[in-house]
């Protein structure tokens, strides 16, 4: 009996196209003696649809034509079980299949961000990655480094600002950003990965555009310091919160100051080859791995990772995000992937772990979560209002 | 003419009679349920209420009377245009709904709290239409080839006890069918997974404990399904099967209960277990076993279908039916005992937080253990899972904190702390050995600082031994409690014979109807002290 795995990708996000290369990458590594494999593709009004098409990179060229030959489905649970059902169906219920585990490789708003792993966790079905928590608290940008900062991590300093707070009052917020922050300074969405909506704003009169900028991709956004002489560094982590592990290192190379979304994903795919390899998606990306760093730098990177994974409660693999200042080498904390472009697998290979085991190892996690939660109360078996005078309860309208 | 207005006048014994037996027939499947669908056992709750059988029997012949009398009347007497013969009819009328409803009031009313409700299986219902069927059938040929047919009608809430025995004959068949092809996608199943550990338990008590213990225990580890509550019959094991398992688990503990002769064996070939756990054997459902060779040898089929190259079998080896027996399998022997070589535990010390003892493997991985449990028992069937747990590699310290998670089962000597009071709740399906065992952790109560009082309807299901055991408890409960509680009249003899003859104050003896009556009576006795209070064994419905 093969384990049903239902992998779930794309959604209402800016990173859906990414989102897509990195689930049908994953679904190429897993392997199939032991796992049935459902792709899931949702589209960008978050509807699901499976079939066979739904798993081949070649038809997301046309995926109106996609969308035509699959099955609209939703997910339900019946008694023990968590089906995929045909949805609308004209005659009784059609079920499409049954899942064990949900693979959710979606990237950015929905799908990384706690909103449908909500939904996995209200269908009570394990599912690989971060619960609903960690997922909210390593997408908001803000909340995550409170939180880090709290626990001693190093971040950098940074302010949140509304879009509400800065058009009523511009130029106290500009004031505020020189107090706090200071230029040169980095703008970014509250919420997104994949580098959308990010520039650095090196005086005051830049920063009205870049502020302007990200507010077309956020409601919110934060401000922090600029790293001079900036190096970044990447590591991924695996494990839980009870056990964790890091992978090596790398840096990225961007001829930019910052990598932006074009040079994330759209160096390769961008000239319409619809071809799926390994190069393709996040691990196509110029980068040293590992990064040209001093060991000890390496291990107090490794080090970071782990605790911040541990203190945002995350589980599966994540990429964290480090800054590093070349010259005075402080080192900052800069951002959690909770799903990273491609899982971060290259990251892993160099310390071991081949992608098809680092799958196994994240189906695993969310089948020890599983355990976990299952020696939990979350009812009474008995119903407390049963023996209750309801129309005691009901006021007026009781009687 | 009159007829009609006769026919009129009869309409609300119809619907009496209707309502009567409908409530008859529920009762009597309920009744059927519980006793799991067996002749035997179904009969002896026939036979308990054999006043209540006759009393349907006498009465339609009464209406049967009032009818002849009613029909000579409306037919032929010239007083039956006189208005007091309206009266008269009406009256008999009533009085014969009064007996009907007293029938539905004594069946329908007078035992409503039931344990357990009837559950409309897709059995249940199948036997419905099937009565159904009986009664329209039965009805259409009465009527249309018998003239007398009306006559039959008052007897027919006393034959709707007995229709769920004819409707389940009928089907035997197409249950026979039903079940044949659950249980072959049931071992389908199982085939298609083929790394699946399955460990099978069974025993006459502890069972359900060591099952329980034996997947907290694993759950860390491993992905672990068992089989729930009490699903231990062969339907239940392969309903289990069909709705929960899954490609995910690794481990699938299978609870084997025995009722009958050949259960285990059926269940065995089902799930095939790859190791097995035999908890106690001792004199439990007797009256469906027959002997205690039976149970004995029917016990061990868990341990004949075990692959003697690499499965196990662990045993109790406090149990001297177990040791008796000389098995050609890899064995482990758990328990208390010098017996137990492999896996014992000793050093055992209560306190009120609960119980610590020591358990040695045979590798000689040694670790103190503490649980909230009590009893001599719970330590036995704990150690039972911590050696299979270790064997299958868990280690000890791991263990060590996995066995301080373990919650006590609920009514299963499980301590409530309810303001002034300690109750310890043992009220699931008691033993002779269980029994014993509730009372030791009693007397562990100081008798300085407590008042401790033995609340309990005795034990069932026994066989002939019955009345002996539950006039052993008593006797053995003499040095235990301070007060004996004793609930249902008839149970209660055996129990206060025991407590009166090894010389318990017999003032200190109540018995009452109810287990209600029984806990007024606890909590209105005026004590300075702090009261214990143990409920051993409550009744289910259909004793």
């Amino acid at each position: 009996m093969k384990i049903k795995l239902a992998v779930f990708f794309g959604g209402k996000s800016v990173e859906h196209e990414v989102s897509v290369i990195t689930a049908l990458q994953a679904v190429k590594s897993l392997d199939n003696e032991k796992y049935e494999i459902i792709p899931v593709y949702i589209d960008k009004n978050n509807c699901m649809y499976t079939g066979i098409l739904a798993g081949k990179i070649e038809y997301y060229t046309d995926i109106p034509n996609l969308i035509r030959q699959s099955i609209r489905v939703i997910p339900v649970r019946e008694g023990e079980k968590i089906l995929l059902v045909k949805y609308p169906s004209r005659f009784g219920k059609k079920v499409i299949s049954e899942i064990d585990i949900a693979f959710p490789l979606g990237h950015g708003t929905t799908m990384e961000d706690g909103v449908f792993q909500g939904l996995l966790q209200f269908l009570g079905v394990p599912f690989v990655g971060c619960n609903v928590l960690s997922a909210a608290c390593g997408m908001n940008k803000y909340v995550q480094k409170i939180l880090l900062k709290n626990e001693g991590i190093p971040v950098l300093n940074c302010i949140k600002i509304t879009s509400k707070d800065y058009f009523s009052d511009t130029e106290k917020i500009v004031k505020l950003i020189a107090e706090k922050v200071g230029f040169p300074t980095v703008i970014k969405p509250i919420n997104l990965g994949s580098s959308v909506g990010i520039k650095i704003a090196q005086t005051q009169s830049e920063a009205a555009d870049s502020i302007e900028h990200a507010f077309l991709f956020a409601h919110e956004i934060i401000i922090e310091t600029a790293v001079q002489n900036l190096r970044e560094v990447n590591v991924a982590v695996l494990g839980d919160c009870d056990e964790a592990v890091a992978s090596e290192c790398e840096e990225p190379l961007a001829g930019d100051e910052i990598l932006s979304y074009k040079d994330k994903y759209l160096s390769n795919s961008a000239k319409g080859k619809s071809q799926l390899d390994k190069s393709s998606g996040m691990a196509s990306l110029s980068r040293k791995i590992p990064a040209e760093i001093p060991t000890e730098l390496r291990e107090k990177i490794r080090k970071i990772a782990i605790e911040s994974f541990k203190i945002l409660g995350c589980s599966g693999v994540a990429r964290v995000d480090f800054l590093y200042n070349n010259s005075t080498g402080e080192l900052f904390y800069n951002e959690i992937n909770t799903v990273p472009g491609s899982l971060a697998y290259y990251l892993w290979e160099p310390v071991g772990i081949k992608y098809p085991a680092l799958l196994d190892k994240l189906i695993n996690l969310a089948l020890k979560r599983e355990r976990e939660n299952k020696n939990v109360n979350f009812s009474f078996e008995t119903n407390i209002l049963s023996g209750a005078r309801l129309s005691k309860l009901g006021g007026k309208n009781g009687k | 003419m009159f007829e009609f207005i006769g026919y009129i006048m009869l309409s609300p014994l119809f619907v009496a009679l209707a309502a009567c037996s409908f409530v008859y027939f529920r009762r009597s499947m309920h009744m059927f349920q519980l006793n799991m669908y067996k002749f035997p056992a179904q009969f002896k709750w026939y036979r308990q209420n054999m006043k209540w059988l006759a009393l349907n029997l006498i009465a339609p012949f009464a209406a049967l009377a009032f009818l002849l009398v009613a029909n000579l009347l409306i037919d032929g007497n010239e007083h039956a245009h006189a208005p007091w013969f309206g009266l008269v009819i009406i009256l008999l009328l009533l009085v014969l709904i009064a007996i009907l409803v007293l029938g539905v009031v004594f069946f329908a009313v007078g035992k409503t709290k039931a344990k357990k409700k009837l559950v409309f299986t897709p059995r249940v219902l199948r036997m419905c239409i099937t009565s159904g069927l009986i009664y329209l059938s039965a009805g259409a040929i009465l009527i249309l080839f018998f003239d007398y047919a009306l006559f039959i009608f008052p007897f027919v809430p006393f034959l709707s006890l007995f229709l769920p025995l004819l409707a389940n004959f009928i089907n035997t068949p197409i249950e026979k069918l039903i079940n044949l092809r659950y249980i072959n996608d049931a071992k389908r199943i199982m085939k298609s997974h083929a790394n699946l550990v399955t460990i099978g338990i069974t025993g006459s008590y502890g069972k359900t404990s060591t099952k329980y213990f034996l997947t907290s225990l694993l759950s860390e580890k491993f992905n672990t399904l068992m089989t729930p509550a009490s699903f231990n019959t062969t339907m239940g094991v392969v309903k289990t099967i069909r709705n929960q398992l899954k490609a995910t688990h690794e481990i699938f503990i299978c609870e084997m209960g025995l009722m009958w002769l050949g259960d285990i064996a059926e269940l065995c070939q089902i799930v095939q277990p790859k190791h097995s756990i035999l908890t106690s054997i001792g004199p439990q459902h007797l009256e469906t076993m027959g002997s205690l060779e039976n149970i004995i040898s029917e016990k061990f089929e868990i341990a004949n279908c075990i692959n003697p190259d690499n499965g196990l079998v662990f045993l109790n080896y406090d149990n001297e039916f177990i040791r008796e027996r000389e098995l050609d399998k890899k064995i482990i022997r758990y328990g208390l005992s010098e017996n137990a070589r492999d896996f014992r535990a000793d050093e055992i010390t209560v306190s009120d937080k609960g119980t610590d003892f020591t358990v040695t493997a045979p590798n000689g991985a040694t670790a103190r253990f503490s649980t909230r449990l009590l009893g001599a028992h719970n330590v036995q069937n704990l150690t039972g899972a911590i050696a299979v747990a270790h064997t299958l590699g868990v280690e000890m310290n791991d263990l060590i904190r996995l066995v301080k998670r373990i919650e006590p089962v609920e009514h299963r000597l499980q301590i409530i702390n309810k303001g002034e009071n300690i109750i310890i709740d043992d009220a699931f399906n008691s033993n002779p050995v269980g029994a014993k065992a509730a009372l030791d952790v009693l007397k562990n109560f100081d008798g300085e600082r407590f008042l401790r009082f033995l609340v309990t309807p005795g034990m069932v299901a026994l066989g002939e031994k019955e009345f002996e055991l539950n006039k052993e408890l008593g006797e053995y409960a003499k040095n235990c409690c301070d007060f004996a509680v004793l609930i249902n009249e008839k149970q209660a003899i055996p129990i206060k014979a025991g407590l009166v003859e090894s010389g318990f104050p017999t003032d200190k003896i109540h018995v009452f109807k109810n287990l209600l009556d029984g806990l007024d009576f606890v909590n209105n006795y005026n004590s300075d002290k702090r009261k214990v209070i143990l409920l051993e064994n409550d009744l289910p419905d259909n004793y």
